[in-house]
C-alpha cells in the first residue's frame, strides 16, 4: 500500500467580498505512476474478485444471451492475476455460488481458473430477479477471505421485479464499504436507475452493453481495470472550522457522481472513494459555507486530506488547503476560477440530461426539449464531444450553440439508455 | 534572548559583536575571518566595532494563540483549529527597537497581507556611530510584492552597512546597496517577464548629517524639536500626483484626489535597471527626529507639521512609542493600506545613554516582538 504516492491540487478563487460565505474549489487527486509490480507479488494486502451473473429466465431468450454471458465470465476469469481470490455467483430471485460451490473463495491459478470456467459452462437460466439477494451473498463470500481490495462485477438483463425497493436499498446499505461493484445491464429491459443506485452506493460504474456479443470485451476490461488497483479504501476527509459546513462534495471527473458522506467528528466528514490504481486521477467539486470574517482576514475554509485505511487507523496520503480571504477589491472577488466554472457546467450538463430524459419518459415534450437543448449547448461550450454524440441520438440538433433541438420521434431504447448511463462522463479542464 | 547589556570583552567580532579571544582566527558565531582585521589594525589600539541589524518579519514567527479563540489549538500550518482564521504572523505586525532607531510595520485593516517591510542597523564603527534604516513598499501590481519589499529592505541594510564599514561614504554606500537590492529582486523574478518590485527610502544618519536615497513614493520627513517646531518633507515622490504638482497642473491636495495620484512612476525592480535613485543630504539644524514612512501613513497625514504634532516630543527619547502612536493614528483613520513608520532621533545619543538592545551574542538578526 505504501508504494503509490498521491498528490492533491486545489483550484479556487480564494477571494470573497465583504460578507461572502460560499467557497468553491476543485480538488484534483492524482495517484502517481508507480513501477509496475509483477502479478505474483502484487497481493501484499490481498485482492478478491467476485463475478455475479444474472441467471433469471429472461437470460435464456435469445439463447445467445446466456452463452455470451458464459463467454464473458470466462473472459473475465482469464484476466484475473494468479494469487487473487475469486468466486463466481449466479442470481435470480435467490443467489447461489457457482465456483467454488461452497460459498468460499478460490485462489486463482491455472487449475482453479480452469475449474471455474468449467462450472460456468453449466450455467443455465430460470427464475426471477432480486438483486439485493445477490449482493448479500457476495458480501458473505467476501467475508470468508480477508483482502484489502474487494471488487465485484454485476450483470443483469431485467428489472428487479422480485424484491421490493426497500429490500434492495437495505442490501446496498449492508454492502457499503464491504466491496465495490461495477454494474452492467445487457439489452434494454433493465432499469438504469436501479443499477445506478447499486453503483453509486458501492463506488462503481454503471453502463449498458446493448448486444450480448459485447459482453466479453467489457467484462475483460472491467477486470483489467480492477487488477490495476493498488490502494484500497481511500477516502476524502474534509475538516471545516466551527460555524462552517460542507454544502457538498461530489466527484466531477472522470464522471459526475455523488459521494456517500459520513460525519466522523464535529468538524469532519468522510467521503469514501474506493480503490485507486497508479496513474489514476479524479476531480472533486467542494463547496463550503463559512461564517464571514473581516475584510483582510484569511481563513482556512477546509482542509482536504486523502486517507487510506480505516477511520480508526487512518494513513494520510496527501493534503490540500482551501482558503478564504475577504477583500473589498471587486476585481479579485468577482472572478470565478476556471476549473470551478468548467465543472459547474459539466455537473449542470449531467443534471439537465437526467431531467430531460425523465421529462421525455413521462411525455412532457416541452420540458424535455428545453432541458436536452440546454444540454446540447453546454456540451458544445465545454467541448464534451462524447456527450454531444450521445445527445445527437436522442435529439435532432438545429443549432448547437444556442441549444435549439427537436426531439426525435423514434429513439432506440439502447441509445436513450446509453445517454442515461454515460451522461455523467465529463471532460477535464486543461491544467 | 538574554537580558542585560551586551557582553564586555577584550575584543569583539567586527561583524557580529560576539566576544573573541586574541588567538581566535574565526569568529565562533558567524565565521568571520578575524585574522585580516587584526593585521590591518596592527600597531593601533583594537577598536570594538559592532553592527546590529534587524529586519521586519525575519523571525517567521506567528502568534501562539488565536486572538478570537485563545484556548483553541493551532494547526501546524498556522490556522486556528476552532474558527479557522489564519493566526497573525510576525509579518502582520512587527515592532523593532534598536534604541537609536525604532519602527513599526502593520498590515492595516483592509489588506490580507503586509507588503511593507523595514530594516535597520546600528553600527558603532571606528569612525563613529551610524544608524541606517530602510523602508520598502511592495508595488501591488507586481508579483510577490511582499517578498520584494522584504528582500529589498534586507539587502539595502546589509550592503549599506558593509560598505560603510569598509570606509565608503554614505552616497557610495547607498549606490552599491541599490544595485545589490536590484539584483536580489532579479533573482526573485527568475525568468518571469513580471518582476517583483518595491519602493524604497533609506537613510544613513551620522553624528552630523543624514543621507537619503529613494525611489517611489515612500517618504522621509524631518520633524524638528524646539520652539517653534520646524518640520518639512525631505523627499519628493515618484508618483502621478507629484508629477502633476511638478508640472504646475494641480496643488498637492488636488493632485492626491486624482485617479493616477498613487501610480508609482519609478521603483526598485529588475525591470527598471536604469532607474537612478534620488539622493539628498541634509544637515539637521538642531535636535529632532527623522521619520521614514510608507504611504499607508502619509495618506492620512501628508503634512510634516501634522506628523510632528503626533510624534513629538515622545519620539526624541522613545522612538518606538512614537512609532506605535503614529501607526495607531493610521489604523484609526481607516487603515486602508499597510503602514510602516521608522523614527531616528537626532543627534545620535552617546552609547552610555542608551540601553543596548537585548541581543544574544552573535545574533545579528532581531526577531520582532508583538
Amino acid at each position: 500500500m505504501g508504494q503509490t504516492g498521491f498528490a492533491i491540487d486545489i483550484y479556487q478563487n480564494e477571494y470573497l467580498p465583504a460578507g461572502g460565505q460560499d467557497v468553491n474549489a476543485i480538488v484534483t487527486v492524482t495517484a502517481q505512476d508507480a513501477e509496475p509490480v509483477p502479478p505474483a507479488e502484487d497481493t501484499d494486502g490481498g485482492s478478491a474478485e467476485v463475478i455475479i451473473v444474472d441467471c433469471s429466465g429472461s437470460m435464456a431468450y435469445p439463447s445467445t444471451k446466456i452463452s455470451s454471458v458464459r463467454l464473458a465470465t470466462c473472459a473475465a476469469i482469464d484476466v484475473i492475476h494468479d494469487g487473487v481470490a475469486f468466486s463466481v455467483l449466479a442470481g435470480n430471485d435467490g443467489a447461489w455460488p457457482v465456483y467454488p460451490d461452497d460459498g468460499r473463495m478460490a485462489i486463482a491459478n491455472e487449475k482453479t481458473k480452469q475449474q471455474a470456467k468449467q462450472a460456468v459452462g453449466h450455467l443455465h437460466a430460470a427464475g426471477g430477479t432480486a438483486i439485493g439477494q445477490w449482493l448479500r451473498l457476495a458480501r458473505t463470500v467476501f467475508s470468508t477471505y480477508p483482502a484489502e481490495l474487494r471488487h465485484a462485477i454485476l450483470l443483469t438483463d431485467g428489472k428487479n421485479e422480485h424484491e421490493p425497493r426497500y429490500d434492495l436499498e437495505a442490501a446496498i446499505s449492508a454492502c457499503e464499504g464491504m466491496f465495490s461493484c461495477d454494474c452492467r445491464g445487457v439489452g434494454t429491459d433493465w432499469v438504469v436507475e436501479e443499477l445506478r443506485r447499486v453503483s453509486t452506493g458501492l463506488l462503481g460504474s454503471v453502463d449498458i452493453v446493448p448486444e450480448p456479443s459485447g459482453l466479453a470485451e467489457d467484462f475483460a476490461a472491467m477486470m483489467e481495470s480492477s487488477m490495476g488497483k493498488e490502494v484500497a479504501d481511500v477516502s476524502l476527509r474534509v475538516w471545516t472550522p466551527q460555524h462552517a459546513s460542507v454544502r457538498f462534495v461530489k466527484q466531477v471527473a472522470p464522471a459526475v457522481a455523488d459521494l456517500r458522506r459520513t460525519q466522523s467528528g464535529p468538524q469532519e466528514t468522510y467521503y469514501p472513494t474506493g480503490a485507486w490504481g497508479p496513474g489514476e486521477s479524479r476531480d472533486y467539486h467542494l463547496c463550503v459555507r463559512v461564517a464571514s470574517a473581516a475584510v483582510g482576514q484569511e481563513m482556512l475554509a477546509a482542509r482536504v486530506s486523502l486517507i487510506a485505511g480505516s477511520q480508526a487507523n487512518p494513513e494520510v496520503l496527501a493534503q490540500g488547503l482551501v482558503r478564504a480571504v475577504w477583500t473589498d477589491d471587486e476585481a479579485l472577488s468577482t472572478q470565478i476560477n476556471g476549473h470551478v466554472a468548467h465543472y459547474t457546467g459539466q455537473a449542470e450538463l449531467a443534471e439537465v440530461i437526467q431531467e430531460g430524459l425523465e421529462a421525455r419518459k413521462r411525455g412532457d415534450e416541452e420540458t424535455a426539449t428545453a432541458k436536452l437543448g440546454r444540454a446540447v449547448a453546454l456540451a458544445e461550450q465545454s467541448g464534451n464531444a462524447g456527450t454531444a454524440k450521445l445527445l445527437a441520438k436522442v435529439v435532432d440538433v438545429v443549432d448547437a450553440a444556442t441549444g435549439t433541438v427537436r426531439l426525435k420521434n423514434k429513439v432506440d431504447d439502447a441509445d436513450e439508455m446509453a445517454l442515461d448511463t454515460r451522461s455523467t462522463r465529463t471532460v477535464r479542464t486543461r491544467k | 534572548m538574554t537580558a542585560g547589556p551586551a557582553p564586555v570583552a577584550a575584543s569583539a567580532c567586527p561583524a557580529c559583536g560576539w566576544p573573541v579571544e586574541p588567538d581566535h582566527n574565526f569568529c565562533e558565531a558567524c565565521r568571520q575571518d578575524l585574522s585580516q582585521a587584526r593585521e590591518s589594525a596592527a600597531g593601533e589600539p583594537v577598536v570594538q566595532e559592532t553592527v546590529v541589524r534587524a529586519v521586519s518579519g525575519s523571525a517567521h514567527g506567528r502568534a501562539s494563540a488565536c486572538p478570537f479563540c485563545p484556548s483553541a489549538e493551532v494547526s501546524a500550518d498556522g490556522y486556528c483549529e476552532s474558527c479557522g482564521r489564519k493566526l497573525p504572523s510576525d509579518r502582520d505586525h512587527c515592532e523593532l527597537d534598536l534604541g537609536l532607531v525604532a519602527g513599526v510595520t502593520d498590515r492595516g485593516l483592509r489588506h490580507s497581507r503586509n507588503e511593507d517591510a523595514m530594516a535597520f542597523a546600528v553600527a558603532r564603527l571606528a569612525t563613529g556611530p551610524m544608524v541606517v534604516a530602510a523602508v520598502c513598499d511592495g508595488v501591488s501590481g507586481s508579483p510577490r510584492p511582499d517578498e520584494a519589499s522584504r528582500a529589498a529592505a534586507a539587502a539595502l541594510i546589509q550592503v549599506t552597512t558593509e560598505r560603510l564599514r569598509a570606509g565608503a561614504d554614505a552616497g557610495d554606500a547607498g549606490a552599491s546597496a541599490v544595485e545589490s537590492a536590484r539584483q536580489e529582486l532579479a533573482v526573485l523574478a527568475g525568468s518571469d517577464a513580471d518582476s517583483p518590485a518595491a519602493t524604497y527610502v533609506t537613510a544613513v544618519m551620522t553624528s552630523r548629517d543624514v543621507t537619503l536615497c529613494w525611489l517611489g513614493d515612500s517618504r522621509a520627513y524631518w520633524l524638528g524639536a524646539g520652539t517653534p517646531p520646524a518640520a518639512h518633507r525631505l523627499t519628493t515622490d515618484d508618483s502621478g500626483a507629484e508629477a502633476m504638482v511638478a508640472a504646475g497642473l494641480a496643488t498637492e491636495a488636488e493632485a492626491l484626489l486624482l485617479p493616477q495620484a498613487h501610480v508609482v512612476t519609478q521603483w526598485l525592480g529588475a525591470d527598471l535597471p536604469d532607474a537612478r535613485p534620488h539622493v539628498a543630504r541634509f544637515e539637521p539644524p538642531g535636535p529632532g527626529v527623522l521619520l521614514l514612512c510608507t504611504d499607508g501613513l502619509w495618506n492620512y497625514q501628508p503634512d510634516a507639521a501634522g506628523l510632528a504634532e503626533l510624534a513629538l516630543p515622545a519620539a526624541l527619547t522613545d522612538p518606538l512609542d512614537a512609532a506605535i502612536t503614529l501607526t495607531k493614528f493610521a489604523l484609526d483613520a481607516g487603515g486602508m493600506d499597510n503602514v510602516t513608520v521608522v523614527l531616528m532621533p537626532f543627534p545620535l545619543a552617546p552609547p552610555e545613554d542608551v540601553d543596548p538592545p537585548d541581543v544574544e551574542p552573535g545574533d545579528t538578526s532581531l526577531a520582532g516582538s508583538g
